[in-house]
């Protein structure tokens, strides 16, 4: 493997965090009034798809949407704008952070728990009667592979070998529930046997090993091979929204998640390990980090929607000419 | 015989034969049209393919468009609503077939929270051009089967929701709904999807050829001076025979279609109340917080406080519907309860 992609997949790990980062500053400062679900310590699966993804591949996220909004190419700008709630966001500041559109890149996202599979069952299902060879990502968590919708796309779309992708980030976390108390099986991966389709199961904190997972599971389903679960074991640094008081989990535990499974900490010493110019990593650590200051400034001096225009968009007829 | 005399009667014989038609095969009919002209149109459901829909209003369809655009689904409602959700995104033009409204509890969620808002969320550049074609209302199956709840849509922003009554307007108001860039649901109701053309009081005729009607538009089905009489669906036939046994008795019912419940075309019934001075609006959905109160409200919003000399309403009292057909006749407007409504009415001031 070259420099050259290591670097670039620890530059992205980066920008991933030195953007939720933004968005923690921008809550500091009032520009979000709503909730906001940062992603931290989930780097390594954002920066792990990116590479795999192709532009006519769609992607259907979940609350939890940023890394994978970037990883599929959306402007961070519009995106940044969008979770500040500006006119100038990617939906004009009527989505907000949990709900990003983007039909430029295919990227959309849903709130809902679990509502993102059916979702990308449908642009499955439109690929594969196109005759096209893109894929259908449908994103969610350990809390969403609970749900009926997961099982009600594994099967539709593995009956007819669809070319979707299931990707589970297991936080083990849903809210405070933990996954092996509610979970039948240890791990997602291996309910794909039962629809008769692939699973795999990745450290979702070592971006090396994402990375080769997903390009597999992309690759499996764009060949026509049917559906795969890709499950990406990581942790939550935060709460599940800012402002949770985690009474579910203490303080040290958190703290011991953070100094162990830092998937950018892990990766960078994967680099130092190998040769890696620590100047060079810290150079570009700084970059990001600087990139992301100047965009929330600029941000935060984008307009808010007009009050008058509160009713627009709903229908056709009040679209835009 | 002369040639002149042979076409009409080969013109009267298409037109009887197309009388004849189920109001299913209507349906289909308007379907096949749009998927002919629109290959981005796939329907999806549950026995729509094979079978052709549990009432015929998709039989020929798969034979004819192939199974990839005439999907027969497994009983996952989630599932493939919000597979309509993601082949809108990506493109198509989903009818997605709820076999009865009653059975969205089990998928409202990408409905309501998905395709209904995605337009207003995405600030207007994701368009969500889905029909959620469903039948309902009431042929004696009781609680779970029975079911409009247009209300229930038209209370959520987002959809626009059509109800026809009559074989025209069902072929017409389903193309408009397939070429509508909104979310449509589509309501067909299950005693009116029994009959064929000739069966109905109006409109039965039906051209062959493909035709929209706009989506929001009321119809005056009779014309009358005493009371305006607004409903929609099924019940606009009952409403017919009432205005006619009214009629005997010296009371003339202006009956109007609503066709839609959004958008709700209140200027049409404000204008007819404003002569009459009388509003009845009836409704098979549920009474409280619902059609009958929103249209009563917006008319007199629209007319001014004491425009109106009556207003009333009748509708499914808040029960759920009764097995029992004693039952079911005390709570679901028919004819006899319009009468007996209507003649409240004209004894009132």
């Amino acid at each position: 493997m070259s420099d050259t992609v290591q670097q670039t997949r620890f530059r992205r790990m980066l920008a991933m965090r030195a953007f939720d980062e933004a968005c923690l500053d921008a809550l500091r400062r009032k520009a979000i009034h709503g909730e906001l679900h940062v992603g931290l310590g989930q780097e390594a699966i954002g920066a792990g798809m990116a590479e795999a993804l192709r532009p006519e591949d769609a992607v259907v996220s979940t609350h939890r949407n940023h890394f994978h909004a970037l990883a599929k190419g959306v402007d961070r700008r519009a995106l940044l704008a969008e979770i500040c709630e500006r006119e100038g966001g990617l939906c004009r500041g009527r989505g907000g952070h949990m709900h990003p559109f983007d039909p430029d890149t295919n990227f959309s996202a849903t709130g809902i728990v679990g509502a993102s599979l059916p979702v990308a069952l449908g642009y499955a299902h439109a690929f594969a009667m196109r005759g096209e060879s893109a894929v259908a990502v449908g994103v969610t968590g350990d809390g969403g592979s609970h749900t009926g919708g997961f099982h009600e796309a594994m099967v539709m779309a593995a009956a007819r070998k669809l070319p979707m992708v299931v990707l589970v980030e297991n936080n083990a976390l849903a809210i405070s529930v933990q996954f092996s108390e509610v979970s039948p099986t240890d791990t997602v991966a291996e309910r794909a046997a039962a629809y008769g389709a692939r699973g795999l199961h990745v450290d979702g904190t070592d971006v090396d090993a994402v990375a080769d997972s997903f390009a597999t599971a992309m690759a499996h389903a764009r060949d026509g091979c049917g559906p795969v679960i890709v499950e990406a074991t990581c942790h939550r640094f935060r709460g599940h929204f800012e402002g949770d008081p985690e009474g579910y989990r203490p303080r040290a535990e958190r703290q011991r998640l953070r100094d162990s499974f830092d998937p950018i900490t892990l990766y960078r010493a994967r680099l130092e390990a190998g040769g890696a110019d620590p100047a060079a990593l810290d150079a570009i650590a700084a970059e990001e980090k600087a990139a992301m200051k100047a965009l929330l400034a600029e941000v935060l001096e984008m307009d808010m929607p007009d009050p008058a225009e509160a009713l627009r968009y709903r229908f056709t007829e009040e679209a835009p000419a | 015989m002369s040639a002149p005399d042979r076409i009409n009667d080969r013109i009267n014989d298409r037109i009887n034969d197309r009388l004849a038609m189920p109001l299913p095969a209507t349906i289909a009919e308007a379907i096949a049209l749009e998927m002919e002209r629109d290959p981005a149109i796939v329907c999806v459901g549950e026995d729509i393919g094979r079978a052709g829909g549990v009432f015929g209003t998709t039989r020929g369809l798969q034979e004819r468009f192939g199974r990839d655009r005439v999907l027969d689904a497994p009983i996952a409602e989630m599932g493939f609503t919000g597979m309509g959700v993601g082949l809108a995104q990506a493109g198509m033009r989903p009818l997605i077939e709820i076999m009865f409204v009653d059975f969205v509890g089990v998928c409202l969620e990408q409905m309501y929270n998905a395709a209904a808002k995605i337009p207003y969320m995405s600030g207007g550049r994701q368009r969500m051009p889905i029909v959620f074609k469903t039948a309902g209302g009431c042929i004696g199956s009781a609680a779970q089967h029975s079911q409009c709840l247009w209300g229930l849509f038209a209370h959520l922003p987002g959809f626009k929701v059509v109800a026809p009554c009559n074989p025209h307007d069902h072929k017409g108001l389903m193309a408009a709904a397939l070429r509508s860039d909104d979310p449509v649901v589509f309501i067909e109701h299950k005693a009116l999807l029994l009959q064929k053309g000739r069966d109905f009081r109006h409109h039965p005729d039906v051209p062959a050829e493909a035709y929209t009607l706009p989506i929001g538009q009321a119809a005056v089905v009779r014309e009358g001076s005493d009371v305006t009489l607004a409903t929609l669906s099924a019940t606009v036939e009952h409403a017919l025979a009432a205005a006619e046994e009214l009629a005997g008795e010296g009371v003339s019912v202006e009956v109007i279609d609503l066709r839609s419940v959004v958008p709700l075309d209140t200027a049409t019934v404000a204008e007819s109340a404003a002569r009459t001075g009388r509003l009845l609006v009836v409704d098979e959905d549920y009474l409280s917080f619902g059609l009958s109160a929103e249209l009563t409200l917006r008319v007199i919003e629209a007319l001014g406080h004491g425009a109106l000399r009556q207003t009333a309403r009748l509708a499914v009292p808040d029960v759920p519907i009764p097995a029992a057909l004693s039952l079911e006749r005390a709570v679901v407007p028919n004819a006899a309860l319009i009468a007996e409504r209507l003649r409240a009415m004209a004894k009132g001031a």
